[in-house]
């Protein structure tokens, strides 16, 4: 302990100077452009025209609280987040309990499960597109429905389907990242629990409610919160499989700020849009983790 | 501690030139040997037409040695608007090329907001009376000319001959005989069996769809917008348009005609019929030797619905923002020229746009190209010319695609309409 002040000093500056990079980072990629967004967002900025902008006050704001599609948009993201997460994590909480065991072979399960994770989103949405088409000469599902008389179902052009589709495929695409994390999280478990839980004649699924589940609260809390954010932000699926149709059945908040900003380059009000769907996800986590403290 | 410190620096000093490469395309512009650099954009296209390029930018770079050095970018489509948001990401950080290829329909917006310059003086008179017509049409906003393309298409109907023989049904073989929609929804309905669909209508589930379809609106008297483009009310709403929605609408609800876009369901049998590009004639002779099939005329409306068929293509255009205007347009004069108009529209078996390479192209002389040269100089009638384009495109292709999966048909033009005259009012109303 007999470290003097000027060392204390150097470390201080060493370690400003190893911030230096990330803040840099932080700065040009997310908290200058969310200032500019926010600017935008009160313009009327054609994206073709980056050197003609208006001002035109909450004229954009306005109008997206008026707009039926927005309001659409806003419901079926939160459709999606809703459905997704839980099915999402107990399909990966069921997964991980399925390979923790040390029995051989286990692992071409696990790499199994999670290679649809390595593999690129729109590879994955191109591939679903073809097993969801409708007619059952073209599309796969509806050709193993059809042999036992069942179908054919519009699983992407029945408003009514094509949210569900999109949620099931999602789901079984990401489930295997956050298997790996309950995965982790289960190592954490002493060994000695489940001893103690079956000299008390607990059985397997009593283990599972009172030893395994407890012990991995920490970890239910984490992958709820960020498969939740993921959700929200919900934007391959229905770019590449539906385009945001059919009926707006799949249009979710991102989308619809693409296809404003983008496609309809109306930069301005995509940016009025970007900056409603900060405030929503922002609120989100800040009560999300209001919750979880609460424990 | 000292390490400690070199080591962020050097992070520092590698962020800075990570930065600085993100600078976009260099401002000097010019090479080793000091030719200017002259870039091209176009869509990623067909393996031959890929090849074409490869074969024809050392040729050219060889002629203009020291003076001009080509280069071409191929961006991805996807079959959607991945082009189009490339290019307005580009608009919005001045990086866009010196040439950039643009679709048909887009010319007028791309002017209206100033992002390309006429090329008026790069064609003279004498030099123009060879294009075609609706290529020239095409690439006119406002009276001057910004745009020019090498190739045409047109969109006609190819049918499964083994199936129309085995179905007995007779395809017309005159422009005139064209079925009417009854008549082509006869025979699609007749087709029908098996698993295998009658026709096939929705191309993609972008641009395709107001292009290939744009025919049922002309044939019916009616279009998608005003002559002058100021509105779309009384007219994608109107009478007319809605008979021809109904029309495509009873194919799909009836089960005669897949919603979702599929590719090659014709080549594969899986589709009696289809409304396919002229491009699909090369697709079908290389991918599909053994299939045994035809094409015949674009239907027509019934009740003497006129004769009508889509046209437009991708065309060169030069950017507002090059610097490089002179070299650009000796580019330009070189890409349209009558000897690589007639190769480019020969390796992507398109019609050229220049009248006097038919005359080295004499398969289009021949069934079944000569379909295709015989409506894009007949019937060919080019998409709308309105700086809002881009809002109507995306708006027909969702609101077709929502009224065939149940939407009201009414409801959804109307509100296409109203979309329409808001972006034509609010951005480019005088």
């Amino acid at each position: 302990m007999n470290k003097g002040k000027g060392t204390k000093g150097a470390e201080k500056r060493a370690a400003y100077i190893f911030l230096f990079p990330a803040v840099a980072l932080l700065l040009l990629f997310l908290i200058l452009p969310s200032i500019s967004t926010i600017r935008f967002a009160f313009t009327n900025y054609n994206i073709l025209r980056p050197n003609n902008i208006g001002f035109i006050g909450f004229d954009n704001f306005i109008k997206l609280f008026h707009s039926s599609e927005f309001r659409q948009a806003i419901g079926n993201t939160f459709y999606f987040s809703l459905i997704v997460v839980p099915v999402q994590c107990l399909l990966a909480l069921a997964l991980a309990l399925l390979v923790s065991s040390r029995k051989k072979g286990v692992s071409i399960f696990r790499a199994a499960y999670f290679s649809p994770q390595v593999t690129s989103m729109v590879v994955i949405s191109i591939l679903w597109t073809v097993l969801y088409n409708s007619s059952a000469t073209n599309g796969l599902i509806n050709a193993i429905l059809a042999k036992f008389g069942i179908g054919p179902i519009g699983f992407l052009t029945d408003p009514g389907a094509s949210m569900n589709s999109i949620i099931f495929m999602s789901a079984w695409q990401a489930a295997g990242y956050q298997m790996m994390i309950f995965l982790a999280g289960l190592q954490g478990i002493p060994r000695e629990q489940y001893e103690a839980a079956s000299i008390d004649g607990a059985g397997k699924f009593q283990q599972l409610l009172h030893v395994t589940l407890p012990g991995l609260r920490n970890v239910i809390k984490y992958v709820v919160m960020i498969t939740l954010i993921q959700a929200m932000k919900l934007f391959t699926q229905p770019y590449v499989m539906t385009k945001g149709g059919p009926q707006n059945s799949t249009r979710t908040m991102v989308y619809f700020i693409y296809e404003q900003g983008f496609q309809k380059r109306n930069f301005g009000y995509a940016c009025a849009a970007a900056a409603v769907f900060f405030v929503i996800v922002v609120s989100l986590s800040l009560a999300m983790k209001r919750i979880i403290k609460t424990d | 501690m000292k390490k400690k410190l070199i080591a962020g620096i050097l992070t520092i000093a590698a962020l800075g030139a990570a930065l600085s490469g993100c600078g976009g395309t260099d401002a000097s512009g010019t090479g080793a040997d000091g030719a200017v650099k002259v870039t091209i954009w176009g869509p990623v296209d067909t393996d031959a037409a890929e090849a074409w390029w490869e074969e024809k930018i050392p040729e050219f770079n060889k002629a203009h040695k020291g003076k001009i050095e080509l280069s071409r970018e191929a961006i991805i489509r996807a079959d959607s608007y991945a082009y189009e948001d490339k290019v307005n990401a580009a608009v919005t950080s001045n990086d866009l090329p010196d040439i950039l290829y643009v679709d048909g329909p887009n010319v007028s917006n791309y002017a209206a907001n100033g992002i390309i310059q006429p090329i008026d003086s790069i064609f003279p008179e004498a030099e123009l009376t060879d294009f075609v017509d609706s290529v020239k049409v095409q690439g006119t906003y406002d009276g001057e000319l910004y745009a020019m393309s090498a190739t045409e298409s047109s969109v006609g109907l190819y049918y499964n001959k083994d199936m129309t023989e085995a179905a007995g049904i007779e395809v017309p073989t005159k422009i005139e005989d064209a079925w009417t929609w009854s008549e082509y929804y006869d025979a699609a309905k007749k087709l029908t069996k098996d698993g295998v669909l009658g026709t096939n209508v929705i191309m993609d589930k972008g641009e395709g769809i107001p292009y290939a379809l744009e025919p049922f609106w002309v044939s019916n008297g009616t279009d998608y917008i005003s002559e002058d483009a100021t509105t779309a009310d009384g007219y994608i709403n109107g009478e007319k348009s809605v008979e021809a929605v109904n029309f495509l609408n009873k194919l799909i609800k009836e089960g005669i005609a897949p919603l979702e876009p599929l590719q090659d369901a014709f080549g594969n049998g899986t589709v009696a019929t289809l409304l396919g590009g002229s491009w699909e004639i090369a697709n079908l002779e290389t991918n599909f030797p053994d299939l045994n099939w035809g094409l015949t005329y674009y239907p027509v409306a019934d009740n003497n619905g006129k004769n009508a068929s889509p046209t437009g293509d991708w065309a060169a255009t030069i950017t507002a923002s090059s610097e490089k205007y002179d070299e650009a347009a000796e580019v330009m004069t070189w890409l349209m020229n009558e000897e690589n108009v007639t190769s480019y529209a020969k390796v992507l078996s398109k019609l050229p746009t220049r009248n006097s390479s038919y005359e080295t192209l004499t398969e289009f002389n021949e069934y079944p190209r000569s379909i295709m040269k015989e409506q894009s100089m007949v019937s060919g009638s080019p998409r709308p010319r309105t700086p809002s384009y881009t809002v109507l495109s995306t708006g027909i292709s969702e609101a077709l695609l929502n009224i065939f999966s149940g939407a009201d048909v009414q409801t959804e033009l109307d509100a296409l309409a109203q979309e329409y005259d808001e972006d034509f009012q609010s951005n480019y109303a005088e």
